[in-house]
């Protein structure tokens, strides 16, 4: 508190202002650091108190009770029947798709929402991390014309969810006919079996779709994590690598990798995070079907919600964020290895 | 290659190479060249992956409505009138000018909520500085999904606090402005802790013995020396509330004179017929909603870059 004679005299020379503003300096002026510090984080705490932190508790406690299809949204106190319920598969018939595949086929893994999130995610967040990896080594060197490549790079991130969408709705619209056509004039990613002739319908066609689509954008964002950390080299370590005779493919594998690791994970758990709630670009790429074509957890929320499945929907949010935790809770102890090798 | 080298065994044996052997000499005597050719063989794929979709929007969109079919790598027809066709159509201009005014608006109450916040965390020392944080940083882990029910419930008049039921914000800016302003908080206020924290101590102190009161040391002081922070922060929270769809396509029915965002707009184009008249409006429409973000990041590429960067990896 090195600082508390200063400021009374602050206080004094400003008192010389009249009225009220200068009483509130004064005060101002008085508080402790801690008090002033709780002050000045009010409006904040506020906002997060109100949208974030209490919408958060209510979900949970909403997830304790009973659907309710009248009146009365909501009904009696139940526990942790609905917990129970997705994972037995009890409401399966009420809700519009399953929460756990109700057989070992590929159809039902990708009509069901937990699976269908998890696919998702573990596909593209493996391909963005590739894709990213190969972005930022390239940004990473020195050409004529990189801050251009790096616009063109970015550009993906920040195209709007719905534009996004729009623009794979388009490139896999069976009547425009460029990536698949219709069963008169199919492509040639259709004749060797990749998409079938109504992809936008079908629940494995449309989870790739929307993995490519997602890769498309996202894989900017890593790019540009990886690029910082690749950066942030030493690279003096390269010098010594290559005067002890290393070549580029030891120098990448004993130098690079695993500096660069703890960084690539954080963004793979950043990714990841993201991926588990994906819900926009479904419903824009897909169409107004989306979310019963590729029921992600997060459209399992909104659609037993719109069926007034509100218990049901609560637990279904709340199952989520448990199950973003679990993800979290890999990488922290694979980033603390990584940190500690 | 070494057969196609035989015949030519004789001292006029360089004179005779095709340019593709002459090409692999030169590699082998030296690597960085075929190291270098990769280099931009792999960054042209990369480029023409990333931008090929908005050409593709181009050519739909260009192509007239009827023959929308036959449009391939190029437009099949010329017809750029659909650029003006769109705000006909739809009330194209509200939508975006909805976009841009919630996009504006969160950005402003972000800036001010989160420069008070990352000062306070930045730069001074009190209990229960690390708790706070963790609580906010745990907020940006929640998926939107979480907060979404009981949010309904409130902006509907659904909640009744003392008696008195919540305003009913459906359909207005507030519905939408209010969980914006929360979710995308955390990011800015790690990223003002993070710039607040580098500026030396001597310059507040300098200021408060010259008299300043601490919130005009805040504002005239470190705020200033922090520009490029509140810069960074600002795009970013700007393009990602420009870019949500989840609460954008939740909190409104949709329309344009209900403060529907772009999101609304272009799904318009998508469900209202699914004709194939439509297609080229929707690549159009697209292409207008993307003009404001790529504008922003050709002029603000260095700090959406130090901004993800240091949001993303310092904390």
């Amino acid at each position: 508190m090195a600082t508390e004679s200063p400021t009374r005299r602050g206080g004094d020379t400003e008192s010389k202002r009249s009225g009220t503003s200068s009483a509130v300096t004064t005060w101002l002026e008085n508080l402790s650091e801690a008090q002033f510090a709780y002050l000045l984080l009010t409006p904040a705490f506020l906002l997060l108190g109100v949208i974030a932190f209490w919408p958060l508790l209510s979900t949970m406690q909403l997830s304790l009770y009973a659907d309710n299809l009248g009146a009365a949204r909501i009904g009696a106190f139940v526990g942790i029947e609905n917990y129970v319920a997705l994972f037995t598969g009890e409401k399966d018939a009420l809700m519009p798709s399953p929460f756990l595949p109700s057989e070992l086929s590929v159809d039902a893994f990708f009509g069901s929402a937990l699976t269908v999130t998890l696919l998702f995610t573990v596909i593209a967040v493996t391909f963005e991390t590739i894709i990213g990896f190969g972005q930022a080594l390239v940004l990473d060197k020195e050409f004529p014309g990189r801050r251009w490549v790096r616009v063109a790079i970015i550009i993906p991130w920040a195209v709007p969810i719905v534009v996004q969408g729009m623009i794979f709705y388009l490139l896999f619209n069976p009547n425009i006919g460029l990536v698949v056509g219709t069963q008169q004039n199919p492509t040639f990613l259709q004749e060797i079996g990749v998409f079938s002739l109504t992809p936008l319908a079908n629940s494995v066609d449309a989870t790739m779709i929307v993995i490519v689509a997602d890769i498309w954008k996202t894989s900017a964002f890593m790019a540009l994590l990886i690029l910082a950390g690749l950066q942030s080299i030493d690279r003096n370590l390269y010098d010594v690598a290559r005067v002890s005779g290393a070549s580029p493919w030891q120098r990448f594998r004993y130098i690079t990798l695993p500096l660069i690791l703890p960084t690539v994970l954080i963004a793979m758990l950043f990714r990841t995070i993201q991926s588990m709630r994906v819900f926009g670009v479904i419903e824009s790429t897909i169409g107004s079907s989306g979310c019963t074509t590729v029921p992600s957890l997060s459209c399992l929320v909104v659609t037993t919600f719109n069926n007034n499945l509100l218990g049901t929907s609560a637990a279904v949010a709340v199952v989520t964020a448990g199950i973003i935790a679990l993800g979290v809770s890999v990488y922290i102890v694979g980033y603390a290895r990584s940190e500690m090798v | 290659m070494s057969t196609d080298d035989n015949p030519f065994d004789g001292p006029d044996k360089e004179l005779k190479r095709g340019p593709f052997q002459q090409w692999v000499e030169n590699s082998i005597k030296n690597p960085q060249q075929v190291y270098r050719a990769m280099l931009y063989v792999v960054t042209i794929f990369f480029v023409v992956t990333t931008l090929f979709p908005f050409y593709w929007l181009l050519v739909l969109a260009l192509t007239p409505g009827d023959r929308i079919s036959q449009a391939g790598l190029a437009p099949a027809g010329f017809n750029p009138e659909i650029f003006l066709t769109i705000f006909e159509q739809v009330p194209f201009l509200r939508y975006m000018f909805n976009s841009i005014f919630l996009a504006l608006t969160t950005t402003i109450i972000v800036l001010l909520l989160a420069s008070l916040a990352g000062y306070v965390f930045g730069r001074l020392e009190f209990r229960g500085r690390g708790p706070l944080m963790l609580l906010v940083l745990a907020i940006s882990y929640f998926p939107p999904a979480a907060f979404f029910l009981p949010l309904w419930d409130l902006f509907n008049g659904n909640v009744a606090i003392f008696g008195i039921s919540s305003p009913s914000l459906y359909n207005t800016p507030g519905s939408m402005l209010l969980p914006f302003s929360a979710l995308f908080m955390p990011l800015s206020i790690f990223i003002l802790t993070t710039f607040y924290a580098q500026i030396p101590d001597g310059l507040e102190d300098a200021a408060r013995i010259e008299g300043t009161t601490r919130l005009g040391a805040l504002f005239r002081i470190i705020v200033p020396l922090s520009a490029p922070g509140v810069a960074t922060a600002g795009v970013l929270t700007f393009i990602a509330v420009y870019n949500e769809f989840f609460f954008s396509f939740l909190m409104t029915d949709g329309r344009a004179q209900n403060w529907a965002p772009i999101v609304g707009g272009i799904l318009q184009f998508q469900r209202a017929g699914q004709f194939q008249t439509t297609y080229n409006a929707m690549a159009a429409a697209s292409i207008i909603a993307v003009l404001p973000v790529t504008i922003l990041v050709v002029v603000a590429q260095e700090k959406i870059v130090s901004g993800l960067t240091s949001g993303a990896l310092k904390e």
